[in-house]
């Protein structure tokens, strides 16, 4: 005799229905978090310079650590839509395009190049050094031709950019390197 | 507390608060595409205007609009400034300093810019002030983002808020301990944040940690075809509404790319 079911009707049985090809559980809670903490992370050292009307964050530290200790996949999502999350909270939305694009260009690179060889220093370094010459790019090309600002103000942009780098990407360097150390079990995920 | 962060979310009851969410999607993107298409002053004026009585009838408070147009006034008035600058052409020359010429049509293709930049970042203001972030992810899943995505996509704008209050109470703890944030270079400042960065990294990844044990005993992944408690469904209106959007970007882009008018 078979068992009463106790699913809906029309739908088959969770035994018969196809296997979900889900992500699994943890890379979900891992991403989600990763993205929001870069976004958290962008929003809360938000620092405006008056002498260029800039401003400059810590978010970038965010996408080099997603990018070398989870790999170029987190770094691509987490550094991507958590950077242009944190935009449109910063009132800046109008950069969120742009970010999406330039902050996960910088993420996949990095996390490619920097994790080569089991991420040595040499690495790390050039992959810091290509992904974030990946966002320099990405901003400069799209504030030229997609917003259409003028040289000017693309122009003004990059000091602050190049600054972002590399102190985002010495910081987040450290930070993989001893989240790595306590926390091998999560780099794996 | 919320650490600081504005939820530009305002809960009211307007059409644009009713329209389904896909449509206000589409619109936003519909809008972005219709301001590339304009190139005259004049059209991109009205563009605008039509923008802000948008933002209007969603009853925009006062205070959250200064907040989000402080950063795109800002923007615009260094377009107009910079723009010229590196702009030689055209004539009358107003102004000539070294390597450095003035011109009028420059400055108006300054302004131009600037009023396309001031549409681009205001249409998006449309969208978030009346769309809550649950129906947004729920619009994006409908749109065809997979589930699981918009799945991390909700956790992530879910614990937003959460981290802020985290990082601030961190902050406030090694300060308590001594620690410098405000003062001193851009170097000096990055290097002392590293204290408040790690100890929030941790508890970030312990969070991540409980987080997939409450999704994995929740079943999570377990079937295809799930089911969902509300769903979208459009009604005329919003049929009507995105009638409207579709029409307001054909018509320009018909005149503009087949009859050559210059709009």
């Amino acid at each position: 005799m078979a068992e009463p079911s106790i699913e809906p009707e029309g739908r088959p049985a969770l035994a018969q229905s196809k296997p979900a090809k889900f992500v699994s559980p943890k890379v979900v809670a891992v991403y989600g978090v990763l993205t929001a903490l870069t976004a958290a992370v962008t929003y809360a050292s938000y620092t405006p310079f008056s002498p260029t009307k800039g401003y400059f964050n810590l978010g970038e530290s965010m996408v080099f650590f997603s990018a070398l200790a989870f790999g170029w996949r987190a770094g691509m999502i987490c550094g991507g839509i958590g950077s242009a999350a944190a935009d449109i909270l910063l009132g800046s939305g109008i950069y969120a395009p742009i970010t999406l694009v330039a902050k996960g260009a910088e993420g996949y690179v990095a996390g490619v190049i920097g994790r080569l060889r089991g991420g040595q220093l040499w690495a790390v370094v050039a992959g810091i050094a290509v992904g974030g010459l990946c966002m320099i790019t990405t901003y400069f090309v799209g504030e030229l031709l997609v917003l259409n600002v003028g040289l000017g103000k693309a122009l003004a942009e990059v000091p602050i950019n190049v600054a972002q780098v590399v102190l985002g990407g010495t910081i987040g360097a450290l930070l993989s390197y001893y989240v790595k150390r306590s926390y091998p079990s999560l780099a794996a995920a | 507390m919320t650490g600081g962060f504005v939820d530009l979310f305002t809960p009211a009851d307007t059409f644009l608060h009713r329209l389904d969410p896909r449509v206000k999607i589409i619109a936003v993107l519909l809008l972005s595409v219709l301001a590339f298409i304009l190139s005259n002053l004049d059209s991109l004026l009205l563009l605008l205007g039509f923008i802000f009585l948008l933002l209007f009838l969603a009853r925009a408070t006062l205070s959250r609009t200064l907040f989000a147009l402080k950063f795109v006034v800002r923007f615009m008035v260094l377009i107009v400034v910079l723009w010229p600058l590196f702009d030689p052409s055209g004539t009358p020359v107003l102004a000539e300093l070294g390597p450095v010429k003035i011109t009028e049509p420059a400055i108006w293709r300054g302004v131009t810019s600037a009023v396309r930049v001031g549409c681009l970042a205001t249409v998006w203001y449309i969208l978030m002030f009346t769309t809550s972030q649950r129906d947004l992810v729920r619009a994006l899943v409908k749109l065809g983002l997979r589930f699981d995505y918009g799945l991390t996509l909700a956790i992530s704008l879910r614990f937003l808020p959460t981290f802020g209050v985290l990082i601030e109470s961190i902050k406030d703890a090694q300060r308590a301990r001594g620690l410098e944030l405000s003062k001193g270079g851009l170097v000096r400042r990055s290097k002392n944040y590293v204290a408040v960065l790690v100890p929030t990294i941790v508890s970030a990844l312990r969070t991540a940690d409980t987080l997939s044990l409450a999704l994995q005993s929740r079943a999570y992944g377990a079937r295809a075809d799930r089911t969902y408690l509300r769903e979208l469904s459009m009604r005329p209106a919003d049929y009507v509404a995105l009638t409207v959007l579709v029409a307001l970007l054909v018509l320009p882009a018909v005149a503009k790319f087949l009859l050559h008018v210059q709009i």
